[in-house]
């Protein structure tokens, strides 16, 4: 048979060439399906760990209150707290570096399977801010773009040839093979849903406050103010009582941050409840109660939570 | 136009389908065409200045090849001038009147001159070389003149090595415009296997190590001196894969259309002395500088001492070459003196192996030389990756310390990096040590070698960096 191919290669090199090329994807074709379909497979085993908190966000989560949001929301919210004291389930669905386009992408994934009664979603500083890292950074959706279509008109954005790749099953799994790994390794981890999704902060600071100038010009990227609107109107849309957060930092603010302005005006226009712990006094004074000068510790995330648990209970 | 993005796969495809289905007469202004798209994917106004020195050369050219004597050297002179006042304006003029502010400052002056605010276009000192080269084979009396305006200007122009080499010679690449390159499945396969060979190297080793250089880099006073020394080891491995990656894409692009580009790397990690080091690193550029500069400064015909001086001025300007900072110049600088302290050395070295008995122990020689190369090259590159001598000093300050944990923003990505290096150096080695034994990559049996190579892209897919940065070496 090859002898004959080599003949074609004498007389007819195009037909070679495809002949070579159609097998090289036949092979390609063969180990991405395969060896995707065992990464699927882990990926959805998985006990413990970054990527098994984001699988159980948005394919598990079934708690009446649910906190959206990046580390702000990861680190300071303990649901422990909500549960106790709001007699209701809660899940902290909140994840490190992630970007407003992640939070709305979570959202419409659970509210096509679950309907939770209050969200709380935290934002930050800058939120609306133009970064490419921030399409960089959903690339830890990419292993639900197949199973949640709801998901794929944000993950799009990653780029114009998202969907080109997308073709192949082990892409959406491209560098998460040691925390696939890790994810099934733990397999013991006896704690409550893994803490319910909140990750305490253990260290205290011990500096004098600072005072930050929020009011430097950026640019806004339009995606991600539109993502933010986009949850605002779902939430309204399916009657959950949202809750916008700024919490606490451990710095003197002067001037504005254009985000914070656009995404309280967006709030205030819908009639949402934006509560802004960003000055607050007590925690201004209090650097015990900070890991950084943005993440409350575990010591104030408790005070924090019950804060916040206060400020609902009054608004209800 | 990055190799790395599929605007660039789906621009190669089209470019290449074309290529084999026009008539061959016609290539050339298919390749032109493609290769100003390409450049003009990047900053489109700065195919003016390619314009430009191409005009300047290819009249250059002809009328060096009609004259004699002084008039022959006032043309040459003419294009040495428009092609290094392009460079001076675009690379060296803020730096130079940085320098002119400094120098003035200290007699109590202010500098009058305003400084630019221009982009370094990209690829300049690349296609800047590789149309001095023209002019001086020309003017040698080793080529003639290329009379087709558009063949001269894909020769300057030719996308796949445009923005960072190989530096091609007139000599190798001219000639092969007018030939005719039929379709060669074979050769498009080989094309595309070092293609492929190429991605591995940037997505896999360098934008991966790249990520820890990055992040010890920019936190320099918060990292300790044993996070610089995984940052310095992981720097020399994520250059050479940055850098010798570009030039297999490179490479691989013009082989599948019958273009044969120069040899740029040969496996430099195993070099025994940075003297070898220089024969395998960056091979375009050092024979460039050896055969336009060296040897015209009288390279080693003259004194000891004038070989020495020969050798400093050539590694200054190289790092000079590579960018407008002092760092660059420090960099040439120590390269140059591994060179004369090499040459000094060499005697007493020899004399000290043998009576230690090491040349008893060739293998053991062989591992401390290519250790201690490795070493010294990536010591001086502390001072090609920091942003100024300052931060270079600090690095070393703190390397000297040996203390401290290293730096670790995830256990993961430590890990990914010893895998990626790992991987590399299991191929490098085969090739380098046992060529001619057991190969997945050259196996007869044609599903093996298909097989390696698919396994070779699953692994681009799912360890590669695809939100890497661009490569290196287009800055320069």
């Amino acid at each position: 048979m090859f002898g004959t191919l080599k003949e074609i290669v004498q007389k007819k090199g195009y037909l070679y060439l495809f002949i070579k090329l159609a097998a090289f994807l036949l092979l390609a074709f063969f180990f991405d399906r395969a060896i995707g379909g065992i990464f699927q497979k882990f990926y959805h085993s998985q006990t413990s760990g970054w990527e098994y908190r984001t699988k159980y966000s948005i394919e598990d989560t079934k708690a009446d209150i649910l906190i959206f949001g990046a580390s702000r929301a990861q680190q300071q919210y303990n649901p422990v707290y909500f549960e106790e004291r709001m007699q209701q389930t809660c899940y902290n669905v909140g994840r490190d570096g992630e970007p407003v386009l992640y939070y709305y992408a979570v959202l419409k994934a659970i509210l096509s399977r679950h309907l939770p009664k209050i969200i709380i979603l935290d934002i930050e500083n800058g939120v609306f801010k133009e970064s490419e890292s921030s399409y960089d950074r959903i690339s830890i959706l990419l292993p639900f773009y197949k199973s949640h279509p709801e998901m794929r008109s944000i993950i799009d954005f990653r780029s114009p040839y998202e969907k080109l790749k997308l073709q192949s099953n082990i892409y959406p799994y491209n560098s998460m093979l040691l925390k696939i790994v890790k994810g099934n390794i733990k397999s013991g981890n006896k704690e409550k849903v893994d803490m319910n999704g909140y990750l305490p902060l253990l260290r205290s600071l011990n500096e004098p406050v600072r005072t930050v100038d929020l009011s430097k010009p950026y640019n806004l990227d339009s995606n991600k103010l539109n993502c933010y609107k986009a949850f605002v109107n779902d939430c309204k849309t399916a009657n959950i009582k949202l809750y916008i957060v700024n919490s606490p930092y451990y710095f003197n603010s002067i001037g504005k941050d254009i985000s914070m302005e656009i995404a309280k005006d967006i709030a205030y226009k819908n009639s949402i409840d934006f509560i802004d712990f960003s000055k607050d006094d007590f925690f201004l004074k209090s650097p015990q109660l900070f890991d950084d000068t943005v993440h409350v510790n575990m010591a104030g995330a408790k005070i924090f939570s019950n804060k916040m648990i206060d400020s609902i209970q009054s608004k209800q | 136009m990055l190799f790395n993005s599929f605007h660039f796969v789906f621009f190669f495809v089209i470019v290449t389908t074309v290529y084999f289905l026009l008539p061959y007469n016609k290539r050339w202004l298919l390749l032109l065409a493609s290769s100003c798209y390409f450049y003009m994917a990047f900053v489109p106004i700065y195919i003016l200045i390619l314009g430009f020195t191409i005009v300047v050369d290819y009249f250059a050219g002809i009328l060096i090849e009609k004259s004699t004597g002084k008039r022959r050297r006032l043309y040459l002179i003419i294009s040495l001038v428009a092609n290094i006042g392009i460079l001076c304006i675009f690379k060296y003029y803020n730096f130079i009147n940085t320098n002119f502010s400094f120098l003035l400052h200290g007699f109590g002056l202010s500098n009058p001159i305003p400084y630019l605010s221009i982009l370094l276009p990209i690829g300049l000192s690349f296609h800047t070389f590789q149309a001095m080269s023209y002019t001086i084979e020309v003017y040698r009396g080793k080529l003639p003149a290329e009379r087709h305006f558009g063949i001269y200007a894909l020769y300057v122009m030719f996308y796949p090595q445009l923005v960072a080499g190989p530096i091609e010679r007139p000599q190798n690449l001219l000639h092969q415009f007018r030939e005719k390159h039929s379709f060669d499945g074979d050769r498009v396969f080989e094309g595309i296997k070092i293609m492929i060979w190429g991605l591995f190297k940037k997505l896999v080793v360098a934008d991966r190590l790249g990520i820890y250089v990055d992040n010890a880099y920019s936190h320099l006073h918060q990292q300790d001196g044993m996070t610089f020394i995984m940052a310095t080891i992981f720097f020399s491995f994520q250059i050479y894969c940055d850098f010798s990656g570009y030039s297999d894409m490179a490479i691989g692009a013009a082989k599948v259309m019958g273009f044969n580009l120069m040899t740029n790397f040969k496996r430099p990690l195993f070099a025994k002395s940075t003297g070898e080091f220089w024969k395998r690193w960056h091979i375009s550029l050092s024979t460039w500088f050896k055969d336009y500069l060296y040897f015209p400064l009288g390279g080693n015909r003259g004194s000891v001492a004038r070989t020495y001086i020969n050798l400093m001025i050539v590694f200054v300007i190289s790092g000079l070459w590579h960018g407008a900072n002092w760092t660059y110049i420090i960099w040439g600088a120590i390269n140059g003196a591994y060179l004369v302290f090499a040459i000094i050395t060499k005697k007493y070295r020899e004399k000290m192996g043998a009576l230690i008995g090491l040349n008893k122990v060739p293998r053991l020689n062989l591992f401390i030389q290519i250790v201690v190369t490795f070493i010294l090259i990536s010591l001086s590159r502390v001072f090609f990756r920091a942003r100024s001598v300052e931060d270079a000093v600090t690095v070393f300050e703190k390397m000297l310390t040996f203390k401290g944990s290293i730096f670790n923003d995830g256990t993961a990505i430590i890990i990914y990096c010893f895998l990626a290096m790992f991987m590399l150096l299991i191929v490098e080695f085969k090739r380098e040590f046992y060529m001619g034994s057991f190969s997945f990559s050259h196996n007869k049996n044609f599903w093996v070698r298909t097989s390696y190579y698919s396994i070779l892209v699953l692994l681009i897919i799912l360890v590669g960096v695809f939100d890497g940065g661009q490569f290196i070496y287009f800055q320069f």
